[in-house]
This record gives C-alpha cells, structure tokens and sequence, in this order.
C-alpha cells in the first residue's frame, strides 16, 4: 500500500468536509443574552407522568393502578396528587416554582419504540412515524441558530454523553469534569497536530483539551454520577457564560416493581431540581426548566407491577420564571372509551408547545422559525401562560 | 493457523498482538473464516463459570445468608475464602475483567469482535450481573458460525434475557394463576425482540401483544425450557398474519418464521455493516449481505464471506472509530499486556481498574444505558469528555510502560503502511519514548479502524 495513495485520498476526505467543520467558520463572539436561562432535561426510558402526577380525582384510576396507587400521594390539588418521593419538591410548588403539563406527547404515534421516540424528541420532528428532519439535528441547536448575539458556549450539553437534542452546526459546549494531562507543552503540541489534522477528531479533540485546561479545580469522578451532582454542574456553567443547557437523565423504563425504581428515579429529579436551584441562587428566578420524556406509559398496571410503553406523558416544568403551582394541559380521562387504543393516556397537546412558548419568551426565537425550523408542522396554539 | 495480516487484525480483530508476526499482504477471506473452526488457548484461560456452575454458587448463596439470619449472627462473616459470597464477589470481579482481558490475550480476534457485536446486538445488561457473562458464553458464542435462527431462540430463552427484558413474571391474564390472582402480562421482551433483535419493523401493536401472551409462562433454567401451562394464555394467538396455540414448539416456531423475514435479514446485514465496515454503509453491501442470509437458512457464515468480499473490507482509509473496549484492548496487545498487571507506575497498586477507565470513555462494563445497546457510531464515543478519558488513558499507560520500546517501532507494529506519515513524525518528534506512545495511542490513528 502506497503511501501517496493515502496521504491523497485521505487529503479529499479532509477537503470534502472543511466546511461542515464549525471551527473554521467564523463565530461571532458576544455578550451572552440576557439573564433569562433554560434547562431542557431528556427524560429517557419514557417517564409514567400518571404515576408522578396521578390523576386521583378521575374515577377510573384507582382501579387502573391497584398496586402503584396504593401508596397515597401528596395533594398538588384536588384533582391531582404527586409522587411521595418527590416530597422534595413540594415547597417549590408551594412558590409556583413547579408545574406540570400533563397528557403530552410528541407527534410520534406510529409505534411505541424507545429510539425512534427519543431521537423524535430531541429532533422536534414533526412527523408521526418519527423520522428525523433532514438535517437530522437537535432542536435546541436550530433554535440558536434563531437567536441573536450567540457565543459557542451560550449553550452547553453537561455530562458524558452524546445529546442529540444540541446536536447540529451551530456550535455548543460540552461539560464534564476530566483529568488533566501531564504531557510536556511538546508533546502536546506534537498531539494537537495528529488530531487537528483529522476531520474526525479536530473539533471534539479541542473541545476536550478546553475541558482539561478549565477545570478550575473540579475533580473528575471515578465513574458515575449523581444526578445532584449533574444538577450542581448546570448551574455553574449558567453561572458563567452559559444560559441554555441540557442533560440526559435516564432510568424512567419501569416495566416491573415500578414503585421501588420510581422513588429512585423521583429522589434523583428531586436532587438535581433542588441542585440547580441553590446552585443558581438569584438567577434561579431567570431560570426556567423542562424536563421531557419520550411518551408515556400505559394507563393500566402491567402484570408485572409495572407498566408498559405507551403514548401521553408529561412534561416538568420548574423554575423561578415559571408561573407554577399549576398542571397545565387538558385533561382527557381515563375511561376506557378516552384511551388511545384502549391502552394510553389520550396526548391532548403537542409537547412542544411548552419549550418552543419558552424560546419565544425568554430568547425572542419568532413564531415562524418555531413552526418551521425548531418544531416542524408545530401548531403553537395558545399561549398557555407558563411564564411569569 | 497463519496469524491475520495488519488490516484484517485492525478491521477485524482488536489490533496487533505483541510478540506475534502479522501476515504480510491485505485481506484473504478464507484466513479470516478459519478462525471461526480454530481453537484460542490464550483466550481459554479466560473461560468463565457457566450457567450451572452460576446456579450451584448462587445457591449456596442464598443458603449461607439464610443460616446467618437465622442464627441471628451480627458479627462480620469472616475473610474465608470458600464462604459463597466471597466467591460471588470474585466471579463478578473476574466476569468484568474478562471483558478485557480476554480479547486482549486472544489468538482469534475476528472471533471475540464477533461475539462482543452479536452480544452488543441482543443486549443484556444491568441488574442480570451474574448470568450477562453466561449470556455472552452460552447463548451467543455457540452461534456465531451457526443460525441466526438459533441465535434468536438461545437468546429469547436464556435467562438473562428473561429477567432483562421483565419476561419472568408475564402471566397470560385468562392463565389459570392470571384469573386466580388478576395478573397479567408484561409486553417488554416480546416488543424489543421484534424491535431490536429481529424485524426492527413491519409489525403492529397487536402483534406485539399477541407475541407477549404466545411467551407467557415460558422459563428456562438447570432442567431445560418449560411453558409452565398454571401461566401460558390459553387460546390462538394470531402474529403476523398466522396463528399459533402455546407451547415450546410454537415459540420455536414463530422465532423460525421471524428469522427468516425480508425485515430481519436487512436488520441483520444493516448492523453487521454498520459495525464492521461504515457508519452509513452503502446500500450495495447491505443488500449482499441481506441475500446472504436468506439464500442460506439464516447461516451466518456465508454473510461474513460477503462482507469479507466486498472492496470495502479491504479498503485503506479506515473510516470507524474503535469502541472504548475496542481501543483499551488494542493498546494491551500492542503492549503485550492483560489489563491484570499490578503496581505499575500511576495506577492504583493492586489493580488498574480498568473498568473505571471504561466508564469515563462511556463504555461501563456490561451496563449499556439502552437495551439497543452501545453506540456503533462515531458520535456516541466523541464527545469532549469521552475524548479527554481516551488521552488520559494513553497517557497514563504511556507513562507506566512507554521505556521500553522505540515508539516508532510501535507505530509500525500497530500500523504498517496504514500510518499517516503525520503521526510517524509526531510520534518519532517526541522528546520522551513515554510521550510518543502517549501520541501514538492517542492519536485519531489508533482509535480508527
């Protein structure tokens, strides 16, 4: 094998994708935008909003759910009551630092897969097979795109892994405490050199000697985190030059002992929520946060005292810019004639109504690129007052 | 048996392994296929525990904590090393070792690569921990040279998959016991074996239910398969446009069908392309590989020689990146280590602890986030701090064994003529052998494939 046949070929792909390489595009370097912050948490596995917020004041649900509604909840309001272990969270409520929009669903409906459902939600595809948009990015990242007087680090994904949802050719930051290199300047330089020089690893290689060389001071964890921990991480870098920021919290597929895996999942929302809270301290009432999920769960306990997938969720919303204390949303019942195919929770809004409300809010994105090119086919409706 | 050429290790295999010589020349299928018939010495010291010897350990287990309870002993159990839950902690530790260590040892790397992507395709993973490993060793690596077909029912059945999946416990709602206690069924496994272990599409919400209650009271364990007729739903269950009555036979049955359907050869061929070959692998090697299958019962072989034979196998440009198990282990052969070294310089004295490493690469040992499994792409092991875990990793294994060869020579070793003369030169420019093997291993050379 010749040399020269590598170095040319490899020479063309390195040219056939310069300009998809958002280092060599100018950025504009501004001030940050404002005050106003957003969180966009991914709730992956499909979060059972009939469990955290249970509809109790429906005839139809006790005998729906024998085994999880056995356990009583927490009174929000006549009509609904909350997880008991989500008790944390009931002094935000009392604030109007919580809400909820329940029966929500994103356009999917052709099938009820984790994957199609989650790429769909991060995609803000309008599409019911839940097919990717053709630039098959985030949607957080089309809605920079929209707005004015952004940085690279205006939005940040936190945490280990990939999120589709701030996926695309605006650039963003990512966060997460790492070790720090011992290499001598040298040999950094000699390293820098073979990774720049390859398309592939040019831009994700600098972003992670960035994270090396700023890490004032945090230690990287041996392995996981805590998602308290994940919540203190947001809000230093909306602390800093950051005002959009997102993370992956997964775990919420509970087909069986929903009871013991859903007070472990709620005792971690409430960490990271209350994290975020003390982290930002007075810019907490700037803040807003929207933690979706990619459906929701079948109305009916399963065999196995659990649930299985199914199509209505629900949204958290939480935030001192929230206009809380409420569940937002209409309620379709729980007979078995207003479930969808006799099985789920009727979706009767379009989940992204909330986050692309907030965008137009809190980071002036227009009505029109949020119908068109954030959430495609999005019907905004009216606007259902989630903010103070 | 003729070792792989350096192509058909790095595509193929997991890389070069110290003290052997690579074959000269690119890709020869046939060398590729005879490692499927031959036998791995090295990797056999790797061997673990199977399921019956699982099953004697865990009961002991849970006999030796009932006798504590009952005999109201608070004291600590002393350090014996025949006490069962000694020995749990150690099968678990070495199950995880294994994961490295034994495609860092082996002689046949296209057979590890196979067995670590059919594993990573049937997922398992999590609260399972002490079958995952005999999920690997028993339910996929008998059938990676066989039926697809047989795949499928192995995995279906084996009880990691069962207890993964929530299938133990699914009661047929008109069973005997369902009426008796109003219990019902659980949908999980039947959805995401026809999602991710089979069709993937081109069924509806009705067949997966009626799949659900054809499984119902299925349960595999010392004695063999059993329908437990106390939990089977009585009556036809019509999937996809037949119809089927319950019983081991018909399960096998429906998985025959399924198997062979145009959907899961496409699955089967788009997977198997996508991990070996490209991230987007073109539509021509797809559409071999799917004919492949079907044309030959499902054998797996015969797709293998396709892909083999296609002029991307053996194409230059290395365009997939190696997952972070693909890449630790690469750097141990390249070393001529195991991952089981003790006291080197700057790691922990008793143990390297790999798997810590594995987790910041994003990789935790048996534990996917997603019953899909890990990524098989690109983006899903290149984001910033997955990047920073990798040159952390090549520096810190640089620092404790990098004086002792010429980087430059490891660039060769590692690489041939599939080097950029770029790295040769970074790596050669170095002011320390320990950091141009810090830039060798961490350089985008090294995580290709």
């Amino acid at each position: 094998m010749a040399h020269d046949l590598l170095v040319s070929r490899r020479a063309f792909l390195i040219g056939c994708s310069i300009a998809a390489s958002p280092l060599l595009t100018p950025v504009t370097f501004a001030a940050a935008p404002g005050e106003n912050r957003l969180v966009v948490i991914v709730l992956r596995g499909a979060m059972d909003g009939l469990d955290v917020v249970r509809p109790v004041g429906d005839p139809a649900y006790a005998a729906l759910r024998p085994t999880l509604a056995a356990v009583a909840g927490l009174p929000l309001t006549d009509f609904f009551h909350l997880h008991p272990a989500a008790a944390g969270l009931m002094p935000l409520w009392k604030a109007g630092e919580l809400g909820f929009a329940h029966a929500v669903a994103t356009p999917y409906r052709s099938g009820r897969s984790h994957f199609v459902g989650q790429d769909a939600l991060e995609n803000g595809t309008g599409a019911a097979d839940g097919n990717e948009t053709a630039s098959r990015d985030g949607w957080l990242n089309r809605a920079l795109s929209l707005m004015p007087n952004t940085a690279p680090d205006t939005a940040v994904a936190v945490g280990q892994q990939r999120l589709l949802i701030l996926d695309g050719s605006h650039e963003t930051d990512h966060w997460f405490p790492v070790e720090q290199s011992p290499l001598s300047a040298q040999a950094q330089d000699l390293l820098t050199a073979v990774n720049t020089a390859d398309p592939m690893f040019s831009q994700p290689y600098t972003e992670a000697q960035h994270l090396m060389r700023n890490l004032n001071g945090e230690a990287a964890p041996k392995g996981g985190v805590a998602y308290g921990q994940l919540g203190t991480y947001v809000a230093e870098r909306l602390m800093g030059a950051s005002r959009i920021a997102s993370f992956s919290f997964g775990g919420w597929d509970t087909h069986r002992t929903q009871e013991k895996t859903m007070a472990e999942q709620l005792t971690g929302l409430t960490d990271a929520l209350l994290a975020m809270k003390t982290g930002l301290g007075k810019a907490w009432g700037t803040t807003l946060v929207v933690a979706m999920t990619e459906f929701g769960r079948t109305a009916r306990e399963n065999g196995t005292a659990g649930t299985d997938h199914g199509t209505g969720g629900m949204a958290v919303l939480a935030g001192g810019a929230l206009k809380g204390g409420k569940v937002f949303g209409t309620w379709p019942g729980l007979a078995d004639a207003n479930l969808l195919q006799q099985r789920d929770l009727m979706p009767t809004g379009d989940v992204r109504a909330y986050p692309a409300w907030a965008l137009r809010a809190m980071f002036g994105v227009d009505a029109a690129g949020l119908q068109s090119t954030v959430f495609p086919g999005l019907d905004l409706g009216r606007d259902p007052g989630i903010l103070l | 048996m003729e070792s792989l050429s350096l192509l058909e290790e790095i595509r193929f295999g997991y890389g070069p392994l110290a003290g052997t010589t690579p074959s000269p020349g690119g890709l020869e299928p046939d060398r590729v296929l005879a490692q499927l018939t031959a036998t791995d010495t090295a990797a056999a010291a790797w061997d673990r525990p199977l399921l019956a010897d699982r099953y004697t350990l865990i009961a002991a287990y849970i006999d030796a904590n009932k006798a504590r309870k009952a005999s109201k002993d608070t004291a600590k159990p002393p350090k014996d090393e025949n006490d069962p839950r000694i020995k749990i902690k150690q099968m678990e530790h070495l199950d995880v070792a294994s994961f490295v260590a034994r495609p860092a040892v082996a002689t046949l790397g296209f057979v590890e690569r196979l067995v670590n992507f059919w594993a990573n395709r049937i997922t398992v993973a999590g609260n399972v921990d002490h079958y995952v490993q005999s999920f690997r060793d028993e339910a996929i690596r008998p059938n990676i040279a066989g039926r697809y077909a047989d795949m499928l029912k192995a995995t279906l059945w084996h009880p990691a998959m069962q207890n993964y999946l929530s299938q133990t416990g699914s009661i047929g709602p008109d069973s005997p016991i369902g009426q008796l206690k109003n219990k019902g069924l659980n949908e999980n496994l039947a959805r995401e074996f026809l999602e991710l272990h089979s069709m993937g599409h081109g069924y509806t919400q009705t067949d997966v239910t009626e799949f659900a209650k054809l499984l119902a009271g299925m349960s595999q364990d010392e004695k063999g398969r059993k329908v437990d007729k106390k939990r089977a739903e009585p009556g036809d269950k019509h999937i996809l446009g037949a119809t089927y009555t319950e019983g081991i036979e018909q399960i096998d049955a429906f998985v025959e069908v399924v198997a062979h359907r145009q959907e899961t050869a496409d699955a089967v061929a788009f997977f198997m392309a996508r991990h070996f070959i490209a991230d987007a692998p073109p539509a021509d090697l797809v559409t071999a590989l799917s004919a492949a299958y079907l044309a030959n019962d499902t054998e797996l072989v015969p797709v293998y020689r396709t892909m083999l034979e296609h002029p991307l196998a053996s194409d230059v440009i290395r365009t997939k990146i190696r997952s972070p198990q693909e890449y630790l282990v690469a750097s141990l052969r390249l070393l001529g280590m195991d991952g089981q070294e003790k006291g080197l310089l700057g790691f922990p004295q008793a143990n390297m602890m790999l798997n810590v490493r594995l987790t910041s690469m994003g990789q935790p040992t048996y534990k996917p986030l997603r019953p899909d499994g890990w990524p098989e792409v690109a983006a899903g092991w290149m984001t910033p701090p997955m990047m920073a875990a990798r040159i952390d990793w090549a520096v810190d294994i640089s620092r404790a064994m990098g004086d002792q060869a010429s980087p430059v020579d490891l660039v060769d070793f590692a690489m041939g003529d599939l080097a950029t003369p770029l790295l040769r030169r970074a790596v050669g420019g170095a002011e320390q052998r320990w950091e141009g093997l810090a830039v060798l291993i961490a350089s985008p050379d090294f995580s290709r494939r």
